[in-house]
């Protein structure tokens, strides 16, 4: 034990030496010839082992080791998530060691017509930008709830942000590459590493079908919020697949396999990001083979104003505003209720400002006098499929609860 | 001394070095086979037995003695957040080797839901074998973080009342 702590110690040290090297050197080692946008944000940022780097204090940490911290709803209002209160779920440590002039994207695999290596700038250089705004939500955010309890990061409502993301279309880097007949899913591979401290442990390894691969929101991006992407989500590359579990949106992004077959990297299989095949009942011990991965995310929405705990003044109306999201699809319509479901008033409701952003929706609202009550909140796919009142069907890691957000407020 | 003599003696002490030096590579070797024979694991880095070996010299009853006492607020271990009973120490040892021991605080099972999450890190994670530290750090764990019966959706908690 104690040699294993003390090697443990030595490793933790090293890191922390890393990235306060990382911190003063990035500056150097970050060429004169590179886009604004690759320049990484809070240099000044203090290596404190309690803080999360880079981000708002008011974030909720679930876990120190890895870094997994969740947004309060309230602070998810803008438009576009600010970069320092985007959510952070980690699998394993990531990189602190950043060299862009050598940091590089290799796409390989059965179904690639060839191995092909491309620096920063070159995939910034030989491929044309686009810019879109993506919602990207934890497959396991709103874990809380489930009960039984499911093992893991314990997510509140906040693992979900919508940032607009800056870089190149994942299909134009395949298609320069080349990508087969055979080609089924791909694969990513990042630079983070395992929490056990072994280096060749892969700490996470998913991927996509080769069609939501090849849409033309997928992108590789370098930028998020027309700055250097967050350390803690995957600086300075990664993919960006909204509407899907965030899990297949690899950060530090190193590698990229065109499969001929389903990708069967780390947290690919087994349980992960898998639900049942089949409805079950809460507790039930599903074999992996009924598990099925998770694909779009369902409908859901959250209510970002005002703050849960509101007192409102006798008489007066007040805005409630929030979001709403629909894994691939979009979003139809939003309602209200503040009488715990029995009635529903219609929101305005925004279209998206691309295929697979959040969607704003507002409504005025009256409380009837004094007393308790609870704003609920309740969206509608395209296809009319509306999120449940109660918690939806029981998984055994608890993925997917897109029940309706509640928050209480109070008439005075 | 004559020349002679000379080389005499100096013959009888290099017969001396490597007499000295056989018999002493013939007792290493007994040594070493009689090791490899009968005590195969007695020189082997105690790798994978770490914590086997710990509760063999620890009392596990003695365990929250390790704990610093101003770091005890209501019963909770307050660097970890840990509830202390028996057995905390080696949760924060074991448990905290690889994760933060929020990863425990925040999650709720029974012993057996414990005990899946243990197979869980030792078939994917690299957690090793526990010993017989396993039993008390499942039964502190099944004891101070048990699942609450919830249903479909409890009630909100509001922490801070405010004017809007």
């Amino acid at each position: 034990m104690n040699n294993k702590k003390n090697s443990r110690r030595k490793f933790i040290s090293k890191s922390a030496l890393a990235a306060l090297t990382a911190v003063v050197g990035t500056k150097i080692v970050y060429g004169e010839n590179f886009p604004a946008e690759l320049e990484p944000i809070g240099l000044d940022e203090t290596v404190d082992p309690e803080k999360l780097p880079g981000k708002s204090e008011a974030l909720t940490i679930l876990n120190r080791k890895p870094w997994n911290a969740e947004t309060p709803p309230h602070l998810l209002d803008p438009e576009i998530t600010p970069a320092n209160v985007m959510f952070v779920r980690n699998n394993g440590i990531p990189p602190t060691e950043f060299d862009l002039e050598n940091w590089t994207l290799t796409i390989e695999g059965e179904a690639a017509a060839q191995q092909k290596t491309f620096t920063l700038k070159e995939l910034y250089d030989n491929f044309t930008h686009y810019t879109y705004d993506l919602t990207l939500e934890c497959g396991g955010n709103g874990r809380s709830e489930f009960n039984p309890p499911a093992k893991g990061n314990q997510w509140g409502l906040g693992a979900v942000a919508c940032t607009r993301w800056t870089g190149v279309r994942l299909k134009d880097v395949l298609n320069a590459v080349g990508v087969k007949d055979s080609a089924v899913y791909i694969g990513y591979y990042g630079a983070d590493t395992h929490l056990s401290g072994d280096m060749s442990k892969t700490v996470i390894s998913r991927g996509v079908p080769i069609k939501k691969a090849m849409e033309d929101e997928s992108l590789i991006a370098w930028a998020m919020n027309g700055e250097a992407i967050p350390k803690m989500n995957g600086y300075p590359l990664r993919l960006v697949m909204g509407g899907w579990p965030a899990s297949v949106s690899g950060k530090w992004l190193t590698k990229i396999a065109i499969r001929d077959k389903e990708h069967d990297g780390p947290k690919m299989g087994g349980q992960s990001y898998r639900v049942p095949k089949y409805p079950v009942p809460p507790g039930t011990k599903v074999p992996d083979e009924d598990m099925k991965i998770i694909e779009s995310m369902p409908v859901k929405s959250i209510v970002t104003y005002p703050k849960t705990g509101a007192i409102i003044g006798k008489g007066k109306s007040f805005e409630v505003r929030g979001h709403a999201w629909a894994g691939d699809l979009m979003v139809k319509s939003v309602m209200v209720s503040i009488d715990f479901g029995v009635s529903w008033q219609k929101c305005e409701l925004n279209p998206p400002k691309n295929r697979l952003a959040w969607q704003r929706w507002k409504t005025e609202v009256t409380l009837p006098g004094y007393g308790y009550y609870e704003i609920w909140a309740r969206a509608m796919d395209e296809n009319g499929k509306v999120q449940p009142m109660i918690l939806p069907g029981w998984n055994p890691k608890g993925y997917l609860n897109n029940a309706c957000h509640r928050i209480a407020v109070k008439q005075a | 001394m004559t020349k002679e003599e000379k080389i005499y003696e100096q013959a009888l002490k290099q017969a001396r070095r490597t007499i000295t030096f056989a018999s002493l590579l013939i007792v290493t070797a007994v040594i070493f086979t009689v090791q490899l024979t009968y005590f195969p694991r007695f020189f082997s880095t105690p790798d994978e037995n770490i914590s086997v070996l710990d509760t063999s010299v620890i009392d596990p009853m003695l365990m929250t003695m390790d704990l610093n006492p101003d770091e005890i607020e209501n019963g909770i271990h307050t660097p970890t957040g840990l509830i202390v009973d028996d057995g905390v120490d080696l949760v924060i040892r074991t448990c905290g080797a690889c994760h933060s021991l929020d990863l425990v605080t925040q999650n709720k099972a029974d012993r057996k839901g414990w005990k899946d999450i243990i197979v869980w890190m030792q078939e994917t994670q690299g957690l090793w074998d526990l010993g017989a530290t396993e039993d008390v750090i499942l039964t502190y764990l099944a004891k101070n973080y048990a699942p609450v019966d919830e249903g479909r959706r409890r009630n909100l908690e509001v922490l801070e009342w405010y004017e809007l």
